[in-house]
């Protein structure tokens, strides 16, 4: 089982962290945007328990601190989300583009 | 982890933890108990009664060495004694403040405001004791996110709601780059503990990825950033300083700042020193230039959109960007003054922006803009509340004689002290000569413009006391700084900063 | 009494407290409080002065700060040169608050008024007494900070607040000099203590460069100070402030505190020759330009101000050809006889009510205490012999031709001739000749405000005599009691006096040919001017070679050198805040609301600089 090296496993948590960063920053639903930051925390998951089995110095911490890492992105998803409630009442949009009344 | 275990350590450490813990469930409970029409104002006196007591506990735990619980994952020493008495001190003239402002409307998400005050002052607190990564990373989290919701409690109100949204946004993005730093810097040592990875980073295999290591401080180092809003991680403090109410701005502005230049210190600094660079020099010596370059920028564009600014609000959040600017000096330049310039810097800058957005919340809430233009003519208006500004405002500039200039003198000794920063303390210098121009901006307004509404500026007992608390240490700050620094040196034995506990 | 001499600068500093807290119910009574607060220290600081001469230095003082290893202590001390300078500002504070009682007299802010003359004269009486550079640049800052409130008193004239701005920010570039050089000497010698400085200087514990370096920063914030080029733009528009304010602060106190700081350093400016060079070339030629540039003005005040800007010039010059006593001397002389005309000159626009000199004239027989005052103040600082200038500014073209620097000593005898020149030149346009002006009756001052000129007259007459070769050398005596002060001889060269006396009687009969004699030939001409064949008018023929050669080449000549002020000097200052300003609409026009614009600033920031990295540190290779 173990066959796969540890490398695949970053690289594979490069490119979610690469996706997910790029959705939060072109997509325009606001929603999409929030799923995409979820998507950078779980590339971070996949890095920890990576590192946690097969890294130079193994630990089990790294699973603990994924475990960790999961509930807060749950609480961050949850906040946002309620955030974008209170938004889409006042505005009628989820549109990213249209929130720019705060600027220069 | 057995009961015993669990019964052995010595709780009582956590007593301001655990009172700021108990008064934010109290509030929370009352909350939601009371009647609907009942005026949640008075909330705000218990919750500064749990800080006032929470700063008791604190003090009498002054002489206390460095103690260990929780498997090492909280550490009392001094260093974390130091700044959460700033974290105190700051949240409770914030509740103070919060207490008189709109204090004629009704606003049912009062109580909220006050229990996710003291949960964003816990998480604060939390990183400032923390030895491990994993509570480093949940005292953080629960500081943001309550601050997001404080900034955007509001919620009729569409800037309050944008400002929000955008924090969390940032807020999200940061978070996701710290931990993916994080993870690699975990990956490398294989330990949570950050004295276990200091010593793990020691060890000479940790060359085989001697890179990676770098890149993890640099990814670590920018997603932090977000928390003190330096560059590149700045851009979203003026749009959120101006949409969320003024206490929070506060907030954001002091503690929730002051709260990220001690995960900065602590958890960079500890894990570390002792780590190699790519080159012949160690990391951080290696990282300096670009540490240095990352505050030089903060420090110029802070200070030069500020003088485009003609919103209160927006001006003071460039300004608190190049102010953090000038806090992260002796922090990239790693001198052995780092730590008292940082800690007294900091307690300067509570007070005069407190100050600050005290005055800002008293002037703004007569006038009902926020534009630069309501401070026109304020002298004749209420000469008192104008002397207050000027006195603030040529703090942070760094007049002599205020608690501004000691702090920045401090950080300039600390820029020269280690040489060849001769360039970081020269953009200093210029940079605070062009903030002049902004800051005195708003002086000119107060003195040299007339009135362009009459009425006298009233100050509800709440903001006097804050006022008159940060007019005072200013000033005792500025013309006595023997005072805090005497304090700072007495009780604060900073050499146990970098040494496990046992 | 040296263990009281801290109560000084106290007074006015209570004063300030006081109108502050009780001025709206005072109201006119407040002058009363400014000018007791003031009365005190000055008796207090002549005890202190008479003391000090037959008596040792006296310092005492007390811990302040810690930082790291270094301790920062807070304390006063007297000695030769500053208490001096006590006597200077605390009399010269004095009589100013006694004269504006008279001249703001009506105005419904006198309290406000008078509160800031007591800040300000806090500030600077703190400032000479401070025994240490960090205590320095801290009364420092707040002279500036007083000089900027009393400067903008007129705050409902756009141009007093223009001004207030220009003059603190100015001044603040030059700190920034003050406040390097500051910490780098820290750095150096481990303490802020003028004795700790000098001692280390005189063990050669710094290299010789650094000496150099350290002394040209703190000069830089004494060109700030002192309106030295190319930071002397603000000086001239400081006159938008009340006239009083002008004699305090820019001419007696506040833009002599640069020199005072040289003349305090003065040990590590003479360890450094090249420092001495580029206080003497600056000096010099700012002596020269602004003397150049007060022939054209038609503004009084700006007269004075460029006079002033002039006069500091020629201290510069003297403290950079080792002329120390000199230069304190011409310090003194200057406090009193440009006090005198600042004052004079307030007395003037006190009774016609404008600042043109084109619209006066013929005063001297309306205002027959003033004018006499004014002529004295002329003559004194156009070096007319037995008079206090003409003393002061021959020792300094001595110390100048003795340093062997004789193309700056050739630029000081012009520069000598265009005050004389200026001087009378407006002294003639203003009291002499026709009125011009508006104003249907004329008075002369009160006596509040008379007596302190009185009092300033008989100083500007006498004062030369402290320090004159055949008289009595007192002040070189006093001042070279303390060991720091190094000492030019006195054995100037009788022609140098010969010299510089003709010159200014030259200056002073060409500003009678064409302003009191000329104006009528000027007049003539314009209705003669096709029939010139009369020998009878030759006379006046020639007045007109002299009006055509010599004035239209020092019109010409002034004229360039205004347009080098405007265009180079002000056009440097407006390009760097052009600059500043571009950058910040830049920078403003990045926040553009969009919060992905934010999240990916923040990107790009972070891979460029773990691209910066990998390249620099060698990844790729």
């Amino acid at each position: 089982m173990s066959s796969l090296p540890l490398p695949v496993f970053l690289v594979l948590a490069l490119i979610l962290f690469c996706i997910g960063l790029f959705g939060a920053l072109t997509k325009r639903n606001a929603v999409i945007v929030l799923i995409s930051i979820e998507l950078m925390l779980n590339a971070v998951n996949i890095n920890l328990v990576a590192f946690s089995k097969y890294g130079p110095n193994p630990g089990i911490t790294g699973q603990i601190f994924s475990l960790f890492t999961i509930t807060v992105a749950a609480a961050e998803a949850a906040v946002g989300l309620a955030i974008l409630f209170a938004l889409y009442r006042n505005r009628r949009t989820v549109n990213v583009n249209e929130m720019d009344q705060l600027k220069r | 982890m057995e009961l015993e275990t669990i019964r052995s350590y010595d709780w009582g450490i956590m007593a301001p933890e655990l009172i700021i813990l108990g008064a934010a469930t109290i509030l929370s409970l009352a909350d939601l108990l009371m009647p609907k029409k009942a005026s949640r104002r008075y909330l705000a006196i218990f919750a500064f009664l749990g800080v006032a007591c929470a700063l008791v506990a604190l003090f009498m735990q002054l002489d206390n060495g460095v103690i260990s619980i929780l498997a090492d994952t909280y550490r009392f020493d001094s260093f974390s004694k130091a700044f959460k008495l700033l974290f105190l001190i700051g949240t409770g003239l914030i509740l103070l403040l919060a207490f008189d402002d709109r204090k004629g409307e009704r606003d049912e998400y009062r109580g909220e405001f006050y229990y996710l005050l003291l949960t964003a002052l816990l998480g604060a607190m939390m990183m400032a004791s923390s030895a491990d990564m994993i509570t480093l990373f949940v005292g953080l989290e629960l500081l943001s996110l309550s601050s997001y919701i404080m900034a955007g409690l509001r919620k009729r109100d569409r800037q309050s709601n944008e400002a929000a949204f955008k924090y969390v946004v940032n807020g999200g993005i940061s978070t996701a780059i710290t931990l993916f730093g994080m993870s690699y810097i975990f990956g490398l040592t294989g330990e949570t503990n950050l004295y276990a990875i200091q010593n793990a980073l020691g060890d000479p295999t940790i060359l085989q990825n001697q890179f990676l290591l770098v890149f993890a401080f640099l990814i670590t180092f920018v997603g932090l950033s977000f928390k003190i809003a330096t560059v590149p991680f700045q851009m979203w403090a003026p749009d959120v300083y101006h949409g969320a109410p003024i206490p929070v701005t506060a907030f954001l502005s002091v503690v929730s700042k002051a709260a990220g230049f001690v995960i900065m210190i602590r958890f960079l600094l500890v894990t570390f020193i002792a780590a190699p660079g790519v080159a012949e020099k160690p990391l951080l010596q290696e990282v300096q230039p670009y540490l240095a370059i990352l505050a030089g920028a903060s420090m110029i564009i802070g200070n030069l959109i500020a003088l485009r600014q003609r919103n209160i609000k927006r001006m003071f959040a460039y300004s608190s960007i190049a102010q953090a600017g000038y806090i992260l000096v002796p922090f990239a330049v790693i001198s052995g003054l780092m730590f008292e310039a940082v800690w007294f810097y900091l307690l300067a800058y509570l007070f005069m922006n407190i100050g600050v957005f005290a005055i800002i919340q008293l002037v703004t809430a007569k006038s009902g803009s926020t534009d630069i233009s309501s401070f026109a003519g304020l002298y004749r208006r209420s000469p008192w509340i104008a002397v207050c500004m000027t006195i603030f405002v040529l703090s942070l500039a760094g007049f002599p004689a205020t608690a501004g200039f000691i702090g920045k003198f401090g950080i300039f000794m600390s820029a020269l002290s280690t040489g060849a920063h001769y360039w970081l303390a020269g953009i200093m210098i210029a940079t605070t000569v062009v903030s002049y121009f902004y800051y005195f901006n708003v002086i000119g307004q107060m003195f040299f413009r007339s009135e362009e509404e009459a009425g006298k500026v009233s100050i509800p007992g709440g903001v006097l006391t804050v006022t008159a608390v940060c007019v005072i240490s200013t000033l005792v700050l500025g013309i006595l700084p023997h005072t805090a620094l005497e304090f700072f040196y007495n009780q604060f034995d900073l050499s146990q900063f970098f040494t496990p506990t046992k | 009494m040296m263990q009281y001499a801290w109560l000084i600068p106290l007074m006015p500093l209570l004063s300030f407290i006081l109108l502050l807290l009780l001025g709206k119910k005072l109201k006119e009574a407040s002058a009363y409080v400014g000018i007791w607060l003031t009365a005190v220290p000055l008796v207090m600081s002549f005890i202190v002065f008479f003391g000090q001469w037959g008596g040792e230095s006296y310092k005492a003082e007390g811990t302040w700060l810690t930082i790291g290893h270094a301790v920062i202590t807070f304390g006063i001390e007297i000695n030769p040169l500053n208490s001096l300078m006590l006597v200077i500002v605390s009399l010269v504070s004095f009589l100013v608050h006694l004269y504006s009682k008279g001249y703001m007299n009506g105005d419904e802010r006198v309290p406000v008024f008078f509160a800031y003359l007591g800040l300000f004269t806090f500030a600077m009486l703190g400032l000479v007494m401070s025994p240490n550079l960090l205590q320095l640049y801290m009364f420092w800052e707040l002279v500036g900070l007083g000089s900027f409130l009393l400067i903008g008193y007129y705050y409902f004239k756009p141009e007093a607040r223009q001004a207030a701005k220009k003059a603190f920010i100015m001044t603040r570039i030059g700190d920034v000099g003050l406040f390097i050089g500051m910490i780098l000497l820290f750095w150096q010698v481990g303490s802020f203590e003028f004795d700790d400085i000098f001692k280390a200087v005189a063990s050669h514990e710094m290299t010789h460069a650094m000496i150099t370096l350290t002394a040209i920063l703190i000069f830089v914030g004494a060109i700030g100070k002192s309106g030295q080029l190319p930071l002397h733009t603000w000086l001239p528009d400081a006159m938008e402030g009340p006239t009083p304010v002008s004699a305090l602060i820019h001419a007696a106190t506040m833009v002599a505190a640069g020199v005072y700081l040289v003349a305090t350093m003065y040990p590590l400016f003479a360890a450094s020759t090249a420092a001495l060079t580029t206080v003497a070339v600056v000096g010099g030629v700012t002596a020269i330009f602004a003397a150049s540039i007060g022939l054209m003005q038609k503004d009084i005040k700006r007269v004075l101000a460029y006079s002033t800007v002039s006069q500091l010039g020629y201290m510069m010059l003297a403290l950079g050809s080792g002329g120390y006593v000199a230069g304190v001397f011409h310090l003194t002389t200057h406090a009193f006889f440009k006090a005198l005309l600042f004052l004079a000159a307030g007395s003037v626009i006190h009774a016609v009510h404008t600042q043109d000199i084109e619209k006066m004239g013929g005063l001297y027989r309306k205002l027959k205490r003033t004018g006499p005052l004014f002529l004295i103040g002329a003559l004194a600082i156009s070096g007319f012999p037995l008079l206090s200038g003409f003393f002061s500014k021959d020792q300094i073209l001595a110390a100048t031709y003795e340093d062997g620097r004789f193309g700056l000593f050739w630029l000081a005898i012009i520069a000598a001739f265009f005050t004389a020149f200026y001087m009378f030149r407006l002294f003639f346009m203003v009291f002499t000749g026709e009125f011009r002006g508006a104003a249907k009756e004329v008075h002369e001052s009160p006596g509040v405000m008379t007596f302190p000129m009185i009092v300033l007259g008989i100083l500007a007459v006498l004062a030369g005599y402290v320090n004159t070769s055949w008289f009595g050398t007192f002040l070189s005596d006093y001042l070279g009691k303390g060991e720091v002060a190094p000492l030019a001889s006195n054995h100037e060269p009788i022609w140098i006096s010969v010299v510089a006396t003709l010159v200014s009687l030259l200056g002073i009969f060409m500003a009678y040919l064409i302003y009191k004699k000329g104006s009528l030939s000027r007049d003539w001409l314009s209705r003669h001017l096709p029939s010139l064949s009369s020998v009878v008018y030759n006379k006046y023929y020639i007045d007109e070679v002299y009006h055509a050669v010599i004035v239209r080449g020092v019109r010409a000549f002034s004229y360039g050198w205004s347009l080098i002020d405007r265009y180079i000097v002000e056009g440097i200052v407006n390009g760097a805040v052009a600059l500043v300003h571009w950058l910040a609409k830049l920078g403003s026009k990045c926040q553009n609301g969009q919060v992905q614009t934010y999240g990916a600033v923040a990107f790009v920031g972070l891979v460029l600089l773990l691209l910066i990295f990998a390249v620099s540190g060698g990844y790729f290779s």
